[in-house]
């Protein structure tokens, strides 16, 4: 087990120092000059202020001291400051993260509840008129877009009905993205559950259970659920990164205050500092959240936790 | 006899050796199989449905001037905020441009999308996939890790980073929607050539002395094409999905083109006068996204029946 679990970590330190590279270079991938680009919607910015901000972000040394420059800083918590606002990147980017945390995960809760007993039972009665049902749900869901989804909802439940409110921030705002994200991203769930469950009802120990005389119950929870429930747990893994995704988009629809949105907001106002900022720290919690999941793999699975 | 005999060779993805004893390239095999392949995935009746759908939009983006009754960012075609009528099936936007028109010739730029986008993606995936799992040894461990560095990110965020670097336009977003899907290509095209590079008939081209793009473009890839038909069908779907959302955003095609996503984040506004405007371009990308997505699964079926997803 200490073997995975140094391959795991190695990999994941492998995957932020490659993503502390990307991000350091991004600005110099920018067609034309990244400064006056940053600047373009700023009237009257002086040659001389534009070349001070050359200087500031150390864009006028050569890559590599730029590189060794920006990874000092970050490994001191530092990741500049915003050209609009002038205010520290990893501040504003803290404030926000809970909320796209809290959406993510409210989301995936949703996505699993519905999506897991789906693909379950789905799986469980094979070929019947329910399986078809089920699936044909399943692959239109796969097929919307979520941001119509939302705006569907948002006009249903908001302007129409009234229920819930439009935009902000609050417990009652949280439901519907939640819910826009969840309910699309159940339908993968329940198709990757089915198919993982249809391969385990397969295989020989399940019918060694029958055969022994045990309740269906019994085989279907003790045998068949834990052992189709490993794959899924690497995969529910897997959807959490979809989830952050996609609550890019979704809080964009719904006015949910988190780092999607600013993500988003700076990439119009060209605000490079924080579109860097924004992909280290969506690279850090992806790669945490990876993390945790090979943890909970690997205790799950026996097979790797007696290694 | 001898024909069941070369169709069983066929099937087990080995060449089969003509009188000459030189081996044929793959091309030759794969064109063999392509009509049995096709015919096994139409059996499958979602991939029927998907197949017509996928038709229909083809035609439908083609015949768009044709079919559509007006242009599609004539301004004033009919009042603002028409209700869905017999001149304006779909009804009209805020600036009274017809909706219907503006879905078809919609089409057009969703099928671009999806050819760019995907042609970007697939060329750089399988390249990057076969020439990792053909070279082996240090080649493959840097290729390969990269690509898992760049997988473990959504495709959402590298599209994003993609568009934050290019600036937001519709061809942009085509690319950077290309670039994101890249390292999942790439990871089917390498475990497929892992597979492929042990078989008989890659050993036989071989030890005749073919060389290494010989044995790469003549010998593996054609035969790691069939698995990557299925990426890339399904692959037409979420890139169509990605770009109307990054257009939504409005970091795509910008208005007034007609769009799917940008119409709809132009439409929002007037929601609630005017549902139609946000129904039709939505239910156009699922149709669309729904069609590729039938389609892939089908023939994934056909090709591998054990796999169902």
């Amino acid at each position: 087990m200490a073997s995975f679990l140094a391959q795991r970590l190695f990999a994941a330190l492998l995957t932020i120092l490659v993503t502390t590279v990307a991000v350091s270079m991004l600005i110099h991938l920018v067609p034309g000059d990244p400064v006056q680009i940053m600047y373009a919607q700023s009237q009257g910015t002086t040659p001389e202020q534009l070349e001070e901000v050359r200087a500031r972000l150390g864009l006028d040394q050569p890559l590599m001291v730029q590189y060794i420059q920006y990874m000092g800083r970050v490994l001191q918590g530092d990741l500049g400051r915003t050209i609009r606002g002038d205010q520290p990147v990893l501040e504003l980017l803290l404030a926000r993260l809970p909320n796209t945390l809290i959406l993510a995960t409210s989301a995936l809760v949703i996505a699993c509840a519905i999506g897991l007993v789906c693909g379950f039972v789905a799986a469980y009665r094979r070929g019947t008129w329910l399986d078809t049902l089920l699936m044909t749900s399943a692959i239109l869901g796969v097929s919307m877009p979520h941001f119509w989804l939302g705006l569907i909802l948002l006009f249903y439940f908001a302007v129409h009905l009234q229920w819930l409110p439009v935009a902000g921030s609050g417990a009652a705002n949280l439901v519907l993205p939640a819910v826009t994200l969840g309910v699309t991203n159940a339908a993968i769930i329940a198709r990757l559950t089915r198919s993982s469950m249809i391969d385990v009802f397969d295989q020989e120990f399940i019918r060694t259970a029958y055969a022994k005389g045990l309740p269906r119950a019994l085989v279907l929870y003790r045998h068949a659920l834990r052992a189709g429930l490993v794959p899924i747990v690497t995969m529910i893994g897997l959807q959490f990164t979809y989830m952050m995704g996609g609550a890019i988009v979704v809080e964009n629809v719904f006015g949910w205050n988190g780092v999607g949105r600013m993500a988003i907001q700076a990439i119009f106002q060209r605000d490079y500092p924080l579109i860097q900022g924004f992909i280290l720290m969506f690279a850090v919690v992806v790669v945490l959240v990876s993390v945790l999941m090979d943890l909970l793999y690997a205790w799950l699975d026996p097979r790797i936790r007696n290694r | 006899m001898q024909n069941r005999l070369e169709k069983a060779i066929a099937l087990a993805g080995a060449a089969h050796t003509p009188a000459a004893g030189v081996a044929p390239s793959g091309w030759a095999v794969l064109l063999r199989r392509m009509g049995r392949f096709w015919r096994s995935a139409m059996s499958n009746r979602g991939a029927r449905v998907g197949m017509v759908l996928v038709t229909v939009l083809v035609l439908v983006a083609f015949f768009a001037p044709w079919i559509a009754p007006y242009p599609p960012d004539e301004m004033g075609a009919g009042m603002s905020l028409l209700t869905p009528e017999m001149a304006y099936p779909f009804g009209t936007d805020e600036f009274g441009r017809d909706i219907f028109s503006r879905v078809i010739w919609g089409a057009r730029l969703t099928i671009q999308v999806g050819v760019i986008a995907v042609g970007i993606s697939l060329t750089v995936g399988t390249l990057t996939g076969l020439v990792a799992g053909y070279a082996g040894g240090w080649t493959e461990r840097i290729l390969m890790r990269l690509v898992d560095v760049v997988f473990s990110f959504t495709e959402t965020l590298i599209a994003l980073a993609a568009v934050a670097v290019l600036g937001p336009s519709l061809s942009n977003a085509m690319i950077a929607v290309g670039i994101a899907a890249i390292p999942f290509y790439a990871r089917v095209a390498y475990s497929v050539t892992l597979v492929e590079r042990n078989r008989a008939y890659f050993d036989a081209a071989y030890v005749q002395g073919a060389g290494h793009l010989r044995l790469i473009f003549l010998h593996l890839l054609p035969n790691i094409i069939p698995p990557l038909i299925v990426v890339a069908t399904l692959g037409v779907s979420s890139a169509v999905l990605a770009a109307a959302g990054l257009s939504f955003l409005g970091l795509g095609a910008q208005p007034p083109s007609p769009e799917w996503g940008a119409m709809l984040s132009a439409g929002r506004d007037y929601f609630n006068q005017a549902p139609w405007i946000m129904i039709y371009p939505g239910v156009a990308i699922m149709i669309t996204v729904l069609a590729f997505n039938l389609l892939g699964d089908g023939i994934r079926e056909a090709l591998d029946p054990r796999q169902t997803v």
